[in-house]
């Protein structure tokens, strides 16, 4: 579909706003900073004085985060996010996208590189005048969280792994931030799929494209999240294929995002693996749901607070994994009600958009220390990190719980 | 107000009435303009927002296209800031007969007027909710022109050079004295207060309304035969390009993007009353249903308004009593020296808002051929107050001010992003508690939400700067939402429903309107 | 594999009726989901309990207006809900409030007298239930008020409201103070994190103490903290030296805010699910009974499965009910049949009327319903809420009254069937 056609799809669902301020109170942006005008303003309300072939006038929409709450909370249906983000698209293509744009979007570059030279990328990135030297020179805030890398690599432990042979095949989408900077989250998912009896395929996958789409490289990510697609599609046997995922908001730029905002929804390939791809922890409380999840779990006698990210929250099924980590015995869990820890991807690391994102973040910040709880359960990475960066407590995804709880641990 | 002498007295404050005194003014004549409403608030006001190209008339009627086109760039140059260059488009649908595609370039060519045809695809190409299966289209320059801007501009530019402007001034009587009209009586809407206007000549332009003014004179056979039609806005730009069906003009027929919203139009009733505004519910569906022939899926867009307009259709029954083919969409002027003996008075009618200057030119160089004074006109090449740049209107400016001033400015209206500043200078300015003026001009409550955020806000501004009553401002607070929900009822489905509902909420609930101490 | 989900009850719609129905199936011990295609009523309404406010004149006692209205009105939702319902409904609701998130925040009044507390434009409304922060805007303790506000609120205008309460026969004025913000387009809700800190309060209160009279009450739009608005009241108090108050103003609604917390914590507290952004597009029957409904999920869409539901989808203000463009009436989520349609035979009667204040034609229509709230033709399906028919809320302030009590009344008829069937099986 041409770009102006897809925007005036996209565009008609404006038609249902009746201004009713809904979408202000849960925007974490709009709320904390004056920058952003809020998504009212910026979607449906500034939609209407936009002309497809006349130049942006309203710079304040580069400000919006892209995490999506509006479009989740507001009640009448209207696609504010992905006008948004449409909006900013063309914004971007008005004024150019600088190099620490085409830098931050490319997980699977960096990733690639800093695994290979890990010691020298880790201690540049906690190096304070290296630190100081990229915010000069790209734009990437000296204090914005920076994760590890790993310095080894997901994708090489499963192709060693010698798993279960046997019983119902899923197909397991692990994500760059699994691959180059978290693996052990990876090794825990196989594991708990195994303990429930899955065989876990684990094909050749690289970005999923969120971060280009998300800083408007709308052509960069489609060639990218199309690529990754027909990669997962060639391991789809059979209709009860499943394939699940451990980082939320990759999993979300599969479900919907390749498909609405970036304009892809006739793309078979994609489709194909949209309607199958589930979450680790929606997929997990769906088997218990039915009975089917494996509850031997052990007690563990300890607090947690848990926060929903927005990516999460876009995939429209609920906080599942409160529900989960409800079944392990003894585990208090608090759970989070702020909107959003800031980060929302990569808007967080921006020079400029840096103290935004930790005034966004504070509120959950503050009720994390006021909940008591020594850490914090959350189910994407980046926010994880900008978590731990503005906590300075341990965030480990959900399903550590039960791991551990199964008895899995190493 | 006392008595006031002038030269001439202008009676209708429409885009006519406006211009005539616009172009009486440049011309060194001392003008008073009365309306017995707001200005605007007639015919004017009440149309789609079309700049006619001429193509719509380059089969039909020849020399209206040629006016048309001519007149099209003359406003470009004189009135471009109240002008938006959408061009338009004159597209053959399934239900149009294929062969009027080619009279049609023909009549273009033949008239003046640009016309290119393009392929069917680029047409989609650049307007993506166009019907699909249409079969020709052509490029001509349709415009949208914000009729109130003009006006406006028009009645500021005429009294920066000494005009005085009265709206809400109606004559009660024109002052005749055997062949000789020297003015009117005129009653002050608001105070009830009579006064007259003596002058030199009193022009009629008074539109559909022109023959009860020149009965008013005493002179007889202009007759005006109003022809009701109704126009809806849609709640966003449809489409970014006036879009026409190639045929011969009939109902339903154009879509006008202009300001925020698209405007379809227009059904054609006739009907003895000019102030008559009923809305027939089978013009509505039939408005909808033309709609979903030009861009399907209109039935399913939303709808945010109705409204009627009278156009004046002049038949001059002194020429020919029975002989209806003089009942023409043409200007008419009527000198009434020449055509009734009686001097001093000049009725100018009929016509549309596209000609207005022209009409406006003939008046006046009538009004000085009685007076027996040489005074060229200079309006095709004086552009009016704010239009000195030459630059068009764009859609995105009040978002690019709004940009500039983003955490400075308060927005009242968000819809149509009105700031308070605005609105506190033309409060003060117009001096008006009628939030219905106030709404024309700033277009303040005219977005989807039809006021149902600010028009609280404006009360509450409007309370605190005029210091009026609690009792003055609920009264404007009621006014105003009975005004609105005149034109949406007939209209309200779908997604304008929800909105009236969430409405009704704010006022009748939130605020509780029903049951003021007032 | 499909995504079906099952539960013992699914509820559709997010607002008070949706809710409080939720809340009280969860607390009943029933597996319950409850569908909300986005936040509802709760963030743009005052937040206050309107259990009858006029009908048509001022009501002054609720509670006996309300067997009027029973006895007179034998199609009117409180009549099928009946009074010792909406009685209990409302004990339980302030019960609710009180344990609520917002330590010592809650609710006062009840049904023997209507509260009359002040608008934005200073009218008085009358109320069943009102937060506390609205408590001392009653008009019985109203006999000197200053109304605050601040240019900087667009949505709130003190000398209107001022003048309107010294129309009523208040001795009212009104102060509005410079304060300088971060923007100029500040919502109540911009306001109320200010009003959050206890820093910016003190300021506040020292600047607004300068233009206060003796014996005043002080009104404020109603913005005095969403965290916890119990504290930020008492420290007003406090600080400024007599009663102050909340005043509700345009969406979006604070104590709206507020309210939407207190359900929400206690839906979860019962072990209740919501989820948040799931309109139901389609749904499956099996004879008279609906069996399950689809939501539109990522990527794809999920089924949820029960015996019973609850549908709560509101009416036209919310969408649960249409008018489309050919002039047809739908409800949106499950198509079932509408009562209370202006007689559709040629000619057709008029759907509202030029007046606009007036009774609009329309304003009474919902799902046809038995005397157990059950939708007329779909058994398992009870309906709670502004989708059921009869009730004009905003001409008879009976809104979240009808809300609350239908809602609590929608969980008690699904337990009722529910145990009946366990019985019919036992037996």
């Amino acid at each position: 579909m041409s770009d102006l056609a897809e925007h005036e799809l996209l565009r008609g669902s404006l038609d249902h706003c009746v201004k009713c301020t809904i979408c202000e109170t849960a925007c974490p942006v709009s709320n904390v900073s004056p920058l952003f005008p809020g998504p009212k303003y910026a979607g449906p309300q500034s939609e209407r004085y936009r002309v497809a072939d006349e130049p942006s006038v309203d710079l304040s929409v580069d400000y919006c985060s892209g995490c999506g709450i509006c479009s989740q909370v507001c009640p009448q249906g209207v696609k504010i996010a992905e006008i948004n983000a449409q909006a900013r698209h063309k914004l971007k293509r008005q004024q150019g996208v600088p190099l620490r744009d085409r830098i931050i979007t490319r997980p699977t570059w960096l990733g690639r590189a800093g695994t290979l030279g890990a010691p020298i990328a880790n201690f540049s990135l906690t190096f304070k005048p290296a630190r100081i030297l990229a915010e000069k020179t790209l734009g990437v805030h000296r204090d914005a969280p920076a994760p590890k890398f790993a310095g080894r690599r997901f994708s090489k432990w499963a192709q060693g792994r010698t798993g279960a042979k046997t019983g119902r095949k899923i197909v397991y989408f692990h994500g760059c931030g699994t691959e180059y900077y978290e693996p052990w989250e990876g090794e825990k998912v196989v594991e708990i799929l195994e303990h429930n009896g899955f065989e876990v395929i684990v094909p050749k996958q690289d970005c999923c494209g969120l971060p280009l789409q998300s800083s408007g490289l709308f052509d960069d990510a489609r060639k990218v999240v199309l690529r990754l697609a027909r990669n997962l599609a060639a391991h789809i046997r059979d209709e009860d294929t499943i394939i699940v995922g451990n980082a939320t908001s990759c999993t979300l730029m599969l479900k919907r995002e390749g498909r609405e905002i970036l304009g892809l929804q006739d793309d078979p390939a994609l489709k194909r693996v949209s309607e199958r791809t589930y979450d680790i922890c929606e997929l997990l409380l769906e088997l218990h749901d039915r009975g089917e999840l494996n509850t031997a779990f052990a007690p563990i006698n300890e607090t947690v607070a848990y926060h929903a990210p927005c990516q999460q929250q876009g995939h429209w099924v609920g906080k599942p994994a409160l529900d989960l980590l409800a079944l392990v015995p003894g585990l208090e869990v608090k759970e989070m009600n702020a909107r959003c820890c800031g980060i929302a991807g990569t808007y967080g690391l921006k020079a400029e958009k840096y103290d935004i994102a930790m005034a966004v973040g504070r509120d959950l910040f503050d009720q994390v220390a006021a909940s008591g709880a020594p850490t914090v359960a959350c189910d994407s990475e980046t926010c994880r990190w900008q978590i731990a960066h503005g906590t300075q407590l341990p965030s480990v995804h959900p399903i550590d719980y039960l791991h551990r709880a199964y008895g899995l641990g190493h | 107000m006392g008595t006031l002498s002038t030269d001439v007295l202008v009676i209708g404050g429409g885009a006519t009435g406006a211009g005539v005194a616009w172009d009486a003014a440049l011309r060194g004549l001392d003008v008073v303009l009365v309306d017995r409403q707001d200005l605007a608030e007639g015919t004017s006001g009440r149309f789609h927002g079309l700049l006619h190209s001429g193509g719509r008339y380059a089969v039909k009627d020849p020399n209206a296209a040629r006016e048309c086109i001519g007149e099209n760039r003359i406003l470009r140059h004189v009135a471009a800031d109240c002008i938006e260059d959408t061009g338009g488009l004159f597209v053959t649908t399934s239900w149009d007969d294929p062969a009027y595609a080619d009279r049609f370039a023909q009549g273009c060519a033949d008239t003046g007027v640009d016309c290119e045809e393009i392929s069917v695809a680029e047409a989609l190409r650049s307007e993506p909710r166009l019907n699909p299966s249409i079969s020709r289209a052509f490029m001509v320059p349709d415009a949208n022109i914000d009729v109130w801007k003009t006006v406006w501009a028009m009645s500021h530019g005429a009294q920066q050079r000494g005009a005085r402007i009265l709206p809400y001034h109606a004559a009660v009587r024109i002052h005749r004295d055997g062949d000789q009209v020297s003015g009117a009586r005129v009653r002050d809407a608001r105070t009830g207060e009579e006064s007259d206007i003596h002058a030199r000549i009193t022009v009629n332009a008074a539109g559909a309304w022109a023959g009860q003014v020149a009965d008013l004179a005493g002179i007889e056979g202009v007759r005006v035969l109003p022809g009701r039609g109704i126009m809806i806005a849609m709640n966003h730009r449809l489409v970014n390009t006036v879009i026409n069906r190639c045929q011969l003009p009939t109902d339903g027929d154009i879509i006008v993007p202009i300001r925020t919203v698209s405007v379809i139009g227009t059904t054609d009733q006739h009907t003895d009353d000019p102030d008559d505004h009923t809305i027939d519910q089978n013009e509505v569906d039939q408005m909808l249903d033309d709609g979903e022939k030009l861009v399907p899926g209109f039935r399913g867009a939303r709808a945010l308004r109705v409204w009627t307009g009278v156009r004046p259709l002049f038949e001059d029954a002194k020429q020919s009593d029975t002989d209806t083919r003089d009942v023409t969409r043409a200007h008419a002027l009527l000198d009434h020296a020449q055509r009734d003996d009686v001097r001093g008075f000049v009725t100018i009618t009929g016509g549309k808002l596209t000609t207005f200057r022209l009409m406006a030119e003939e008046t006046v160089n009538a009004v000085c051929r009685q007076l027996g004074e040489t005074r060229p006109c200079v309006t095709s090449t004086t552009p009016l107050p704010g239009s000195e740049s030459g630059e068009h209107y764009r859609l995105g400016e009040r978002l690019a001010r709004k940009e500039a001033n983003l955490v400075d400015e308060q927005v009242i209206c968000e819809c149509e992003l009105v700031p308070r500043s605005k609105l506190e200078e033309a409060m003060t300015r117009t001096s008006s508690t009628n939030l219905d003026d106030i709404r024309r001009q700033l277009r303040l409550g005219m977005g989807p939400c039809q006021g149902g955020f600010c028009i609280y806000r404006a009360t509450g501004i409007l309370h605190g700067l005029d210091g009026l009553t609690a009792a003055q401002a609920d009264a404007s607070l009621l006014e105003f939402l009975q005004e609105r929900w005149k034109g949406v009822w007939p209209v309200l489905y779908g997604d304008q429903l929800r909105q009236a509902r969430l409405d009704d909420w704010i006022f009748q609930g939130v605020l509780d309107v029903a049951h003021l101490p007032s | 594999m499909r995504s079906e989900l099952h539960f013992d009850a699914v509820v559709i719609g997010g607002g008070t009726a949706g809710l409080t129905a939720g809340i009280r199936l969860a607390q009943d011990g029933a597996r319950v989901c409850v569908l909300a295609k986005g936040h509802g009523s709760t963030h743009l309404a005052p937040a206050t309990i309107d259990v009858l406010g006029y009908a048509p004149d001022l009501v002054t006692e609720p509670a006996r207006a309300l067997e009027e209205l029973i006895a007179a009105r034998p199609d009117h939702p409180y009549a099928l809900i009946g009074s010792e319902v909406i009685a209990d409904a409302l004990t339980w609701f302030a019960t609710t409030a009180a344990d609520g998130p917002h330590p010592g925040y809650g609710y006062t009044g009840g049904l023997e007298r209507n509260l009359l507390l002040p608008t934005a434009l200073g009218a008085l409304r009358p109320s069943a239930l009102v937060p506390e922060t609205m408590a001392a805007g009653e008009r019985s303790q109203l006999h000197r008020v200053c109304i605050v506000g601040t240019p900087s609120l667009r949505d709130f205008h003190p000398s209107l409201c001022a003048a309107n309460l010294a129309a009523a026969g208040i001795e009212a004025r009104a102060v509005s103070l410079d304060l300088t913000l971060e923007r100029a387009d500040m919502s109540a809700l911009g306001l109320a994190r200010y009003f959050d800190d206890p820093k910016w309060r003190a300021r506040f209160c020292a600047e607004l103490s300068l233009a206060l009279r003796a014996e005043e009450h002080i009104g404020l739009p109603a913005m005095l903290g969403l965290r916890d608005p119990h504290a930020v009241l008492t420290d007003l108090e406090h600080r400024l030296g007599r009663r102050v108050f909340e005043i509700p103003t345009l969406p979006p609604s604070v104590p709206g805010m507020r309210l939407y917390e207190i359900l929400r914590a206690a839906l979860r507290a019962a072990g209740g699910r919501l989820v948040l952004g799931a309109e139901v597009v389609s749904s499956a029957r099996d004879g008279e009974r609906l069996t399950a409904v689809s939501t539109r999920a990522a990527g794809r869409d999920l089924v949820y499965a029960a015996p019973m539901f609850v549908l709560a989808s509101g009416g036209f203000a919310s969408g649960g009910i249409e008018l489309d463009s050919h002039w047809i009436t739908h409800e949106r989520v499950l198509g079932l049949p509408l009562r209370g349609l202006p007689d559709a035979t040629q000619p057709p009667a008029p759907r509202f009327v030029a007046t606009y204040l007036d009774e609009q034609p329309l304003a009474r229509v919902g799902v046809a319903v038995d005397a157990q709230l059950r939708a007329e033709c779909v058994e398992n399906v009870i309906i709670a809420g502004a989708t059921l028919p009869g009730a004009a809320p905003w001409r008879e302030g009976s809104g979240e009254g009808i809300a609350l009590a239908s809602g609590y009344r929608a969980a008690q008829v699904v337990a009722g069937q529910a145990n009946a069937k366990q019985e019919a099986t036992t037996a």
